[in-house]
């Protein structure tokens, strides 16, 4: 006797299998179709009626939002006391995003080309571990850090370094009573709570980078300088540009960290906190959260202008 | 003439694993020099002594009679073409190309036009603005060729360039290769684990055994002569014999090796053995004798009678042809 050619099928598992390989395209709409309608649905779909919000207004007597399109919502935007917030934003965004930018790059260099073994573990605990723990507790820690009576200030006055960090309190839109209480410190802090989110994508595009790329370059006449620039600088560009995207919009929608460290002037996601939850003007906190997408979209933009993404 | 390149007793250890143990090389200036030998055996990491990414731990190396042991990669006048390849893939081919000339300063039109230029000799015109990832593999290889070879380097090295290619590719870029060495009159060192390719191209080659060069000659020397048993193994096609059966043929006690188209199927003869396989190559037959243990080939020429498989034959050959090897 012959085996047949076709097996019997055994159940209906097998006829599920065969029914799919004969229609693969079945398949894939079934494995897409949950995660594309909460992408469509609730993800997008949200931030659509977060858009129609911002065109309409607030009736200013009753308090009442008027479901009719307009401008004027943006108008507000405009006004002096709202373009200040708008502005301290963003200067504080970047301020942090270059910071991060440069802390991380070193970090993340070491990493991803001569770390290796217990120390690449040890990296990636150390980066890690932060996010672990509660960024409520680590914001206060930093509070009580930065503040008069905080171990910084008595670090520097046993070191006799109190000048310096009298100097940065002197300088004219830093002041304060101490670090804990000046925009500075909440700078400190946005460094430090944002800055995993620069290194672990740096220190991939660092990873991608095979080190006979480093040596081509040198055996084509380069200095380890130009190779720097040339070479590995553009090759890690695409993962600059992503961790400056989370520590930047991150930076553009905390309302937390202004609250508790600085001098308590007002950013984006804490004046959107505000107008939503005591204030309840809807709409402006909706066009104050537009904001930041067309930031991120003109920066996206502008980076890919210059070329940030040609190692793609 | 001073030699291109001259490899005196270096060795490169990492730990306790030598990598290259004490290796005497000569390369004589505008010579196809082969490196042939297995993975490990110590043939990448002589090329990358002579590129610079290695540092020997004993020895000297020198490049036109200069003592480069102590100098950096980029300021040696030698170029490689990698194994990957290694092409910028955030530069266009004619920026890639361009690269060497850029990093020594010179302007943007003279470097394009040079870079042009060097695409037209690997036979790229017009690919400038292509990025490498819009390359097949054998156009990927002649970018790598044309940006090492930007920079007029006076020895070129290939890291098995051509590993990565179809064999069909392989051998059009072997002929390539060979004619833009001899047109150009360069230099090449060609790192290898292809006997083939190694033996059909070079003029002179080095077979690597465990961080030593096992034998260097004329690719005719290493095939028709092998020094050692490793080497008429790794060289292949030629017969090994083991000590006993090179007595009972009538040598000495000692390994010997013997080319198939020497030997020469017999009816009576000293050893005889049974033939396990037969392959037709069309200008004869290669008959495979198991002569007590010994795989023996031999060559029948096309119109000679070929026995059948499982018959008993023996075998002769010209004793000029045994060629006694060192080594136990």
């Amino acid at each position: 006797m012959t085996a047949p050619a076709i097996l019997p099928a055994r159940g209906l598992a097998d006829r599920l299998t065969g029914t799919f390989w004969r229609r693969p395209g079945l398949l894939l709409v079934l494995l897409i179709t949950p995660p594309l309608l909460w992408l469509g649905v609730v993800y997008l779909g949200s931030l659509a009626a977060l858009l129609l919000q911002s065109f309409y207004s607030i009736d200013e007597f009753s308090g009442v939002v008027k479901e009719e399109f307009t401008l004027k919502t943006y108008a507000e935007l405009f006004r002096a006391q709202n373009l200040d917030i708008i502005i301290r934003t963003i200067v504080m965004a970047m301020a942090v995003t270059l910071a991060c930018a440069v802390l991380a790059f070193p970090i993340a260099y070491y990493a991803a080309r001569h770390a290796k073994g217990a120390w690449k573990a040890a990296f990636y605990l150390g980066v890690m571990l932060p996010l672990w723990s509660s960024y409520l507790v680590k914001v206060y820690a930093w509070k009580l850090i930065l503040a008069k009576e905080g171990i910084l200030g008595w670090a520097a006055e046993g070191t006799g370094t109190g000048f310096i960090i009298d100097g940065i309190l002197s300088i004219p839109g830093l002041e304060g009573s101490s670090l804990s209480t000046s925009p500075f410190g909440t700078f400190l802090v946005f460094v430090y709570i944002w800055l995993p989110y620069m290194i672990l994508p740096m220190q991939a595009a660092l990873e991608r980078v095979p080190n006979s790329m480093l040596e081509a370059s040198a055996d084509l006449g380069a200095t380890r300088g130009q190779t720097f620039r040339t070479v590995i600088l553009p090759l890690a560009l695409p993962g600059v540009i992503a961790g400056s995207i989370f520590t930047f919009s991150l930076t553009l929608g905390d309302y937390i960290i202004p609250q508790i460290v600085g001098d308590s002037s007002r950013f984006i996601g804490l004046t959107v906190y505000q107008l939503q939850g005591t204030a309840g003007n809807t709409p402006l906190a909706a066009a104050f959260a537009v904001v930041p997408i067309l930031i991120m979209l003109v920066y996206l933009s502008l980076a890919k202008r210059a070329g940030a993404f040609n190692a793609l | 003439m001073t030699a291109a390149v001259e490899f005196l007793t270096v060795s490169r250890h990492f730990g306790t694993v030598k990598a290259v143990d004490g290796v005497d090389l000569t390369i004589a200036e505008g010579s196809f020099f082969a490196m042939l030998g297995p993975s490990g055996s110590g043939k990448t990491t002589c090329l990358r002594l002579i590129s610079g990414f290695e540092k020997p731990t004993g020895g000297t190396i020198r490049i036109f009679g200069e003592d480069v042991s102590n100098t950096p990669p980029h300021l040696r006048n030698v170029n490689t073409v990698f194994q990957d390849y290694a092409l910028f893939p955030h530069l266009n081919v004619r920026d890639n190309v361009a690269y060497g000339l850029m990093v020594k300063g010179m302007g943007r039109t003279a470097r394009h036009a040079k870079a042009e230029e060097m695409l037209a000799l690997v036979k790229l015109d017009g690919y400038g603005d292509r990025k490498p990832a819009q390359l097949s593999g054998g156009q990927r290889q002649r970018v790598a060729l044309a940006r090492a070879l930007v920079n007029e380097p006076r020895v070129l090295l290939l890291d098995e360039p051509l590993g990565a290619l179809d064999l069909k590719l392989r051998e059009a870029m072997q002929d390539e290769l060979k004619a833009l060495q001899k047109r150009l009159g360069l230099t090449f060192v060609f790192v290898t684990h292809d006997q083939h390719e190694a033996l059909s191209m070079a003029d002179r080659l080095a077979v690597f055994n465990e961080g030593r060069i096992a034998q260097i000659g004329t690719p005719q020397d290493i095939y028709d002569r092998p020094a050692t048993r490793f080497v008429a193994d790794f060289v292949g096609s030629s017969n090994v014999l083991p000590p006993e059966l090179t007595r009972a043929l009538g040598g000495p006690t000692q390994w010997a090796s013997l080319r198939p188209e020497a030997t020469q199927l017999a009816a009576t003869g000293p050893v005889q053995g049974t033939v396990t396989a037969l392959r037709y190559l069309g200008s004869g037959t290669r008959v495979v004798i198991d002569a007590g243990g010994t795989e023996i080939a031999a060559l029948v020429p096309a119109g000679q009678p070929v026995p059948a498989e499982g018959a008993t034959t023996a075998f002769a050959f010209d004793p000029a042809a045994l060629h006694l090897m060192e080594g136990s």
